[in-house]
């Protein structure tokens, strides 16, 4: 274990690690031809998206390209004027963010829907508290299987009793993501989970989505940081303007490439 | 007392976090604490809190205690447990409000509606108390829905939709009574597990302890508690999460309701009369019970304990100012000037435990 652990952390420090993506399995979430457009702005035009189980895809753009309306309809939030979403190979319609979970597409927003003054068990099972007698908190229950998932994680809590809002920044990111993990997130989403975050805590946060990886979770990160996205990731899909201009297995590209993709100029 | 099921919260669970840490401290990953202390800061300052207000209330009751002659007397401490009783039935109601993040100012004019309604039924109309108090709560739950009811489909803020109410309310109240009272003989088992008392204690802050301490246990203990303190902490991750906030904001205003349905049945049981005056300023008294019990009108923050003390404290200082000779309205600005120093304090030690965490 501490030997994954060490190979975990050089990775995130930007070492290489092989793509772990095979692109003969069937992909886990898989989009084609998503459109958007909110009053007179085309926020989507067109866009195909595949997500696979136990890779990193990096979504990456400017401001203003997409993304996040991309990763809101991915997540249940909005709906697509047109489009096509499948998940495990099945049509599905996403309704709202508690059918994505269900479907095993877990996401952890910016603004990671905590809430500060309760604990972080409270937190790691809102809205779907372990109950007996149907009314009552199961507490032990709760506070039992916190542990186990905060433990698979390999995050440390200085309690699972403290709210929240006494936490760092990179330990609220982890409660979140404990969260979508223990939904049985098969696909986590995550819009940006290092941008509050200092170098130190930015590192730990990139190893956990590297652990999630090796657990066999899919994950799908919007960064704008170029030297996390290729410290992490397994491929790069790039937007621009609304539409997805392009996928790069991180082996087969450099950042030059990927630059030029987002501003538009040298590549097709 | 009805402390034990809501103190309980932080104490009980060292043992799993010292598993927890054990668990991360055998590998040798730097983990993701950054090495803060066991208990949080918050918690230490909330417990801080509750003890500072246990204080204060210990405080008054020894400040009054000497300088009247007539506050340790068995009259006045039951007379005015059964005023603190009232208050703090409903202020378990507004707790759990607070708590989801919304306000009820129409409590005290549906008190006095709620007792007139009882008055007539029992004076006028020869029925049963006991039946006519049932329906007067059913009716005080079913006007505390309606209230929620407002507030969620209009999206009017509840202080508004609440305010509204409180005037339409005591109007109502005026119009239906013909501005009598209700006066009723007070025979029978009603006025007994009402008005009476129990080894000197009266029924009323029985009832009162009996409430605190449901009450306590369905915020601490319950899904719909944890919804609750979700739904006022943070709207939008609740919904996110599938918590019905709608629902469970209907469900305060109706518990609400039902508990002023509640005092206003123990209120005529220990008066023997339905005044349509009577309730006027009882919101007042509430809501600086339950601000002073430590609930912010933002949301999310509050404890049935804390309203157990808060209670004591307005409930104290409202009889204790009329010992000394202070009209009620003294009392009043008394209570005033408390509730704004508390909320100040409380602002600071907020932005202050902020500034540290």
């Amino acid at each position: 274990m501490p030997q994954d652990m060490r190979e975990a952390a050089s990775v995130a420090d930007g070492g290489v690690a092989g793509a772990t993506a095979d692109p003969t399995t069937r992909p886990y979430l898989s989009a084609r031809g998503l459109s958007k457009r909110f009053a007179h702005v085309v926020a989507l035009a067109d866009v195909d998206l595949d997500v696979f189980e136990g890779e990193i895809l990096a979504l990456v753009g400017d401001n203003g390209a997409g993304k996040s309306t991309l990763i809101k309809i991915l997540s249940g939030v909005y709906q697509p004027d047109r489009g096509e979403i499948s998940i495990g190979g099945r049509p599905a319609r996403l309704a709202d963010p508690q059918q994505a979970r269900a479907l095993g597409i877990a996401t952890v927003f910016q603004d990671l829907a905590l809430v500060d003054m309760r604990d972080v068990a409270a937190n790691l099972f809102l809205g779907r508290e372990p109950v007996k007698w149907r009314w009552f908190v199961d507490r032990a229950a709760m506070l039992a299987e916190a542990g186990r998932t905060l433990a698979d994680l390999r995050v440390r809590m200085p309690s699972l009793t403290v709210e929240v809002g006494q936490l760092s920044g990179g330990q609220r990111q982890s409660v979140a993501i404990g969260r979508a993990i223990s939904q049985r997130g098969r696909i986590i989403i995550m819009d940006e989970p290092t941008a509050a975050l200092g170098v130190q805590e930015s590192r730990k946060v990139l190893d956990l989505i590297l652990r999630l990886r090796e657990s066999g979770a899919g994950v799908l990160v919007i960064s704008h940081n170029m030297r996390q996205v290729f410290s992490i990731a397994d491929r790069i899909a790039v937007m621009r303007h609304g539409r997805q201009v392009g996928v790069r297995r991180r082996d087969e590209t450099t950042p030059d490439e990927i630059v030029k993709m987002i501003v538009g100029v040298g590549v097709a | 007392m009805t402390a034990a099921p809501i103190a309980a919260g932080g104490a009980g669970h060292d043992g799993e976090d010292a598993l927890l840490d054990d668990a991360a401290a055998r590998d040798d990953d730097p983990g993701l604490a950054a090495g803060k202390p066991g208990q949080a800061a918050w918690r230490r300052h909330l417990a801080r809190r509750n003890m500072t207000i246990l204080l204060a209330a210990i405080a008054v009751f020894a400040l009054f205690a000497v300088t009247t002659s007539t506050f340790l007397t068995e009259f006045n401490l039951a007379n005015m447990a059964r005023n603190v009783s009232l208050i703090g039935i409903v202020a378990v109601g507004m707790t759990l409000l607070f708590v989801v993040g919304e306000i009820d100012l129409s409590v005290g004019s549906l008190l006095g509606l709620l007792s007139i309604c009882l008055g007539i039924m029992v004076a006028d109309w020869s029925v049963n108390p006991w039946l006519a108090a049932a329906v007067v709560v059913g009716l005080g739950l079913l006007l505390g829905l309606f209230a929620g009811l407002i507030r969620i489909l209009t999206n009017i803020p509840s202080f508004i939709v609440t305010l509204a109410l409180l005037t339409a309310y005591r109007s109502l109240t005026l119009i239906i009574s013909g501005e009598r009272p209700r006066p009723a003989d007070p025979q029978g088992s009603f006025f007994d597990f009402t008005g009476g008392t129990v080894w000197h204690l009266p029924w009323l802050a029985v009832w009162m302890l009996a409430v605190m301490a449901i009450g306590g246990f369905v915020l601490e203990r319950t899904r719909f508690g944890y919804h609750a303190y979700a739904t006022g902490g943070n709207l939008r991750a609740a919904r996110q999460s599938g918590i019905r906030t709608d629902q469970v904001k209907l469900m305060s205003f109706g518990i609400t309701g039902a508990l002023v349905g509640f005092a206003a049945a123990l209120l005529f049981g220990y008066l023997h009369v339905a005044e349509p005056t009577s309730g006027t300023g009882f919101e007042f008294r509430v809501i600086g019970a339950v601000v002073v019990g430590g609930c912010a009108l933002t949301g999310g923050q509050g404890t049935i304990f804390g309203t157990l003390i808060g209670t004591l404290i307005i409930g104290m200082i409202t009889t204790g100012m009329v010992l000394l000779g202070f009209s009620q309205n003294v009392g009043d600005v008394a209570n005033g000037a408390l509730i704004i120093g508390v909320g100040t304090i409380d602002l600071l030690l907020r932005r202050a435990s902020r500034r540290h965490g």
